[in-house]
């Protein structure tokens, strides 16, 4: 005990994970896992019809059903508020007037087992009258389209700032329009080359492998409900709102989640699992199968059209976009994503003049929600590929072209807005260097692309809080919202608050998040946790620490500035206090917890678009080499370097996990088929006929570089990861494949039929 | 639900098993719901994704898609009963926590037994060999290069081991 340990380095070393003992031997418990005595299981009656009304819901004989204890339906929902969603409260529980696409929830049924419960699903008579249904942007826009909405759905727009505005159903199945402008019209007079160009994007699923899951019980008047989510206190009152319910008896417990990437935010098991619940007096487990994680959320496929003013030197001058989101059936985060994609369409780049529209349109399809890049994988694709456009058609190597029209460091994205906090020319460099970008031989098949994908990063608006305990032996409890979805979260504050005490990784305890006693926190989105939630957990490290050191200094009549913190043991000099004995000799022998609380958000600023500064810049540089057989238009894909820029890695091994994910996530969208739709019906929405990215379909050429520049906000120069690396993968292989063979490819996925028919197409044009 | 039950016998995780099952009754379902070995999960449920992936005689099987009955007579290992008989974790299970080759951990046990089943077929892999092994499951966070550097650390550690 009084044997000085050496100083620690905890920060950027690459520790296992805090989750390794329970993930790898199977002990780690999901919410798939949690089991209550007398539990019974929910199943959901989906809608076969693409647009319906519903005339009638009898659900009379599955009542009487084998094993069923709550039957579900609209005539339930008298006595609640029946619809969510985030801007838009469009989305019931189960359906009430209309079903607005094949898999929409009709009616639920408790049973003693899913078979039971899937039975008693067949005996729900429901009468539908089939409407027209709209699959597509272009026909959900078309005149005389039928509409999704006959009445406007309560909703609200929020404040924005300087240049930006949102907008709520503007007509014919448009929900949601977030607008971006500043810089005068006029620049479009001042360029040399005006380019148009129209890309569109596929939508992917996020394929998470534990479905959409929750069991929900009554502890006494409290709704208790465990769920595979990321943005629990969010969820809690939204949950009030619906069930007219008093938020300080609804407890959301998250344990460890089988993964989101965006999907696991706000409703979707769980009013169904706590009606069922209350109405049948048991425990219920609602776990959705694969086939309906397909049929509940979705990223938004998208048409953006990009117009930029360029001078005839190079200079990029002005860019107008127009951008349409396939929002499905309901609004879900579509305004925010529209917000997003909308916000990062212009990209990294010096700008005289942006004017951007971003509208979601609603659709008969899978509603589409937060997907992780949110919007900016869309925007990215298009401004990526343009720039490369743009750059040919100058006789500008591409890289030049990048190189003279980037950000500089710290230079503000748009007026108002924060400085872009990593050297993006030394980033991209890293990736071309790496690749041998400059030495490429192009054509004749093979060709090599870059591309920088950017998002703003920390959410908009965020707040996080953050408690710690220190107890008398020096234990460390790390009470903090966010969620270990797969990031590594709780290992990394862990490494924080373990370097902040100068002690080791396996004294800090992360306990799971339960919304009785965990600190607020918006939510685990936007890469967001390391750079917001992380300053407030140092906040509160930095207090207990303060508390720990006062007291000590005061024990032994000495100043604070004469005793230093060693893995809870005070340093004076040569001599060595042991602080357990020092707190217990004072507050008794059972002993006495330093706490500490820490609170973070950016503030309000009405100077910025969205109102508060963005928090940190999220960047993923990449480079695609390709080789293109011009006779089967089949693309491999040789070499794949991405980069990151952790600011500064807290465990870059974990750092180097997430950008190698993240760039295959993307990968997914650039190359592999993404949902396809026979008109309105999903075709491939199942485990056997959806093709994610296997280990075999990795080049060996694939590499990660992790970058730690220096300059993010976070704790030791922290900075957002997680999200950019997927931004530029779709964009780096289109553009490598018109270094390839001379052909331009706007629409994703770049399927084989896709890169065949635009070289087709090339050829005719000839 | 079937009046029938069918009786099998066979190994779990080292130890002697018999249960009565219904003939409808899923390995999966035996092994979480009744033996409480939860490690092993259900993801795709058409034996695809490989997140239920346990070893049936050594051999990788989807548990979502064989039927209890199956395994009559059979030795059964999950990730729950891949360390060694003294508890001390497997090199797979080792080389998984040293390189990270995990994120959200829900296909974890799956990937541990499929590399444990390739190791024992064949101790020196190639890297071709593992990316094609691996193929066979599927990990939507890690975009897999450290899941095959974890299973040629794993590789190396065996061999060194003299196992």
């Amino acid at each position: 005990m009084n044997e000085i340990s050496p100083r620690l380095h905890v920060v950027g070393a690459d520790l296992d994970r805090t989750d390794a003992p329970s993930k790898t031997t199977g002990s780690a418990i999901y919410t798939v896992d949690v089991s209550f005595p007398g539990m019974l299981h929910a199943k959901v009656l989906r809608s076969p019809h693409a647009h319906a009304r519903v005339l009638r819901v009898d659900a009379t004989a599955a009542t009487g059903m084998p094993g069923v204890h709550a039957v579900l339906t609209r005539d339930d929902l008298a006595d609640v508020a029946p619809t969510y969603g985030y801007f838009i409260k469009d989305q019931p529980i189960v359906a009430i007037d209309k079903v607005r696409y094949i898999g929409d929830a009709v009616a639920a049924v408790a049973a003693e087992t899913e078979v039971q419960a899937v039975a008693a699903l067949e005996k729900i008579v429901v009468d539908y009258e089939p409407l027209p249904w709209v699959a597509t942007i272009e026909d959900a826009l078309a005149n005389g389209a039928p509409q999704l909405f006959e009445e406007e759905p309560m909703g609200v727009v929020p404040a924005y700032g300087q240049g930006a505005s949102g907008a709520k159903y503007l007509g014919n199945n448009n929900c949601y329009r977030f607008s971006y402008e500043t810089g005068p019209a006029s620049a479009f007079d001042d360029c040399d080359r005006i380019f148009e160009d129209r890309f569109v994007f596929s939508r992917d699923q996020h394929f998470h492998l534990e479905p959409f899951v929750s069991v929900a019980r009554m502890d006494g008047e409290t709704i208790e409900v465990w769920t595979s989510c990321q943005n629990p206190f969010p969820l809690r009152k939204e949950l009030a709102r619906v069930l007219k319910y008093p938020e300080n008896r609804i407890r959301v417990q998250v344990p460890y989640v089988g993964a989101g990437y965006g999907a696991k935010n706000n409703c979707k098991t769980e009013p169904i699992a706590i009606m069922l619940a209350r109405k049948a007096g048991r425990p219920v487990r609602f776990c959705m199968t694969m086939e309906e994680c397909f049929l509940t959320q979705s990223q938004h496929a998208a048409i953006l059209d990009v117009r930029t003013g360029v001078k005839g030197d190079g200079t990029l001058i002005a860019r107008d976009g127009h951008i349409w989101l396939d929002s499905g059936a309901y609004s879900d985060a579509s305004p925010l994503v529209a917000e997003k994609a909308g916000y990062r369409l212009p990209g990294p780049y010096k700008w005289q003049r942006l004017h951007i529209d971003c509208d979601c349109i609603l659709t008969n399809t899978t509603p589409a929600g937060p997907y992780r890049g949110f919007g900016g994988t869309q925007a990215s694709w298009a401004s990526e590929s343009q720039i490369d456009i743009i750059a040919r058609a100058l006789g500008m190597d591409p890289y030049d072209f990048r190189m003279k029209n980037l950000k500089d460091l710290h230079e503000a994205y748009v007026p108002g807005e924060s400085g872009v906090d990593s050297d993006l020319r030394d980033g991209l460099d890293v990736v071309a260097e790496r690749i041998g970008y400059a030495h490429r031989e192009s054509g004749n098949g093979r060709g090599m692309g870059l591309s920088v994908g950017f998002k703003d990063a920390g959410g908009v608006n965020k707040p996080a809080q953050a408690r710690i305990r220190i107890a008398t032996g020096g234990d460390v409890y790390l009470q903090c919202g966010s969620i270990e979805i797969g990031q590594g979260i709780q290992t990394a504050m862990s490494q924080i608050v373990a370097e902040l005490l100068n002690t080791r990784l396996e004294r800090v305890s992360y306990p799971a998040v339960n919304t009785d006693y965990t600190p607020f926190d918006q939510g685990t989105n936007a890469s967001s946790a390391i750079v917001v939630m992380a300053m407030a957990v140092q906040d509160a490290v930095l207090e207990a620490k303060a508390k720990a050191m006062a007291f000590a200094a005061d024990q032994l009549g000495c100043g604070v500035d004469e005793i230093e913190l060693d893995d809870w043991t005070i340093r004076k000099g040569n001599e060595t206090h042991p602080l357990n004995l020092m707190i217990m000799r004072y507050y008794g022998g059972t002993g006495y917890e330093f706490t500490g609380e820490g609170f973070r958000k950016a503030p309000m600023d009405h100077d910025a678009p969205l109102e508060t500064q963005c928090v940190s810049w999220e960047f993923g540089w990449g480079a695609a080499e390709v080789e293109v057989d011009t006779e089967t238009g089949l693309v491999r894909l040789k070499q794949l370097v991405v980069s990151g820029d952790a600011g500064r890695a807290i465990n870059p091994r974990v750092c180097r996990g997430q950008d190698e994910g993240s760039a295959i996530m993307g990968l997914t969208g650039a190359l592999f088929p993404c949902m396809v739709y026979d008109g309105a019906r999903l075709v491939n929405g199942d485990g056997l006929n959806y093709r994610v990215p296997l280990a075999t379909d990795i080049p060996e050429g694939f590499v990660s570089i992790l970058q730690e520049q220096g300059h993010g906000p976070g704790p030791f120069g922290a900075k957002s990861l997680g999200e950019g690396c997927m931004l530029p993968v779709a964009s780096a292989i289109a553009n490598a494949i018109e270094d390839a063979i001379g052909v331009r490819v706007r629409e994703l996925p770049l399927t084989p039929e896709r890169v065949l028919a635009a070289i087709d197409a090339a050829r005719a044009a000839d | 639900m079937s009046g029938e039950f069918v009786y099998v016998s066979f190994t779990l995780n080292g130890a002697p098993r018999e249960f009565h099952v219904r003939p409808e009754e899923m390995l999966v379902d035996l092994l979480r719901d009744r033996c409480a070995l939860t490690g092993t999960k259900i993801g795709c449920d058409v034996a695809t994704c490989g997140a239920c992936s346990v070893l049936v005689d050594g051999a990788p099987s989807a548990s979502c898609s064989t039927f209890a009955w199956q395994v009559d007579g059979r030795d059964v290992v999950t990730i729950e009963g891949i360390a060694d008989a003294d508890g001390a974790p497997d090199a797979v299970q080792t080389a998984f926590t040293e390189n990270s080759a995990f994120q959200c951990g829900f296909c974890t046990p799956g990937m541990i037994v499929l590399a444990r089943a390739l190791l024992d077929r064949d101790p020196a892999p190639d890297r071709t060999t593992i990316r094609a092994w691996i193929g066979a499951n599927v990990c939507r966070c890690t975009g897999y290069e450290m899941i095959i550097e974890a299973v040629e650390l794993a590789a190396a550690a065996r061999r060194e081991a003299g196992r």
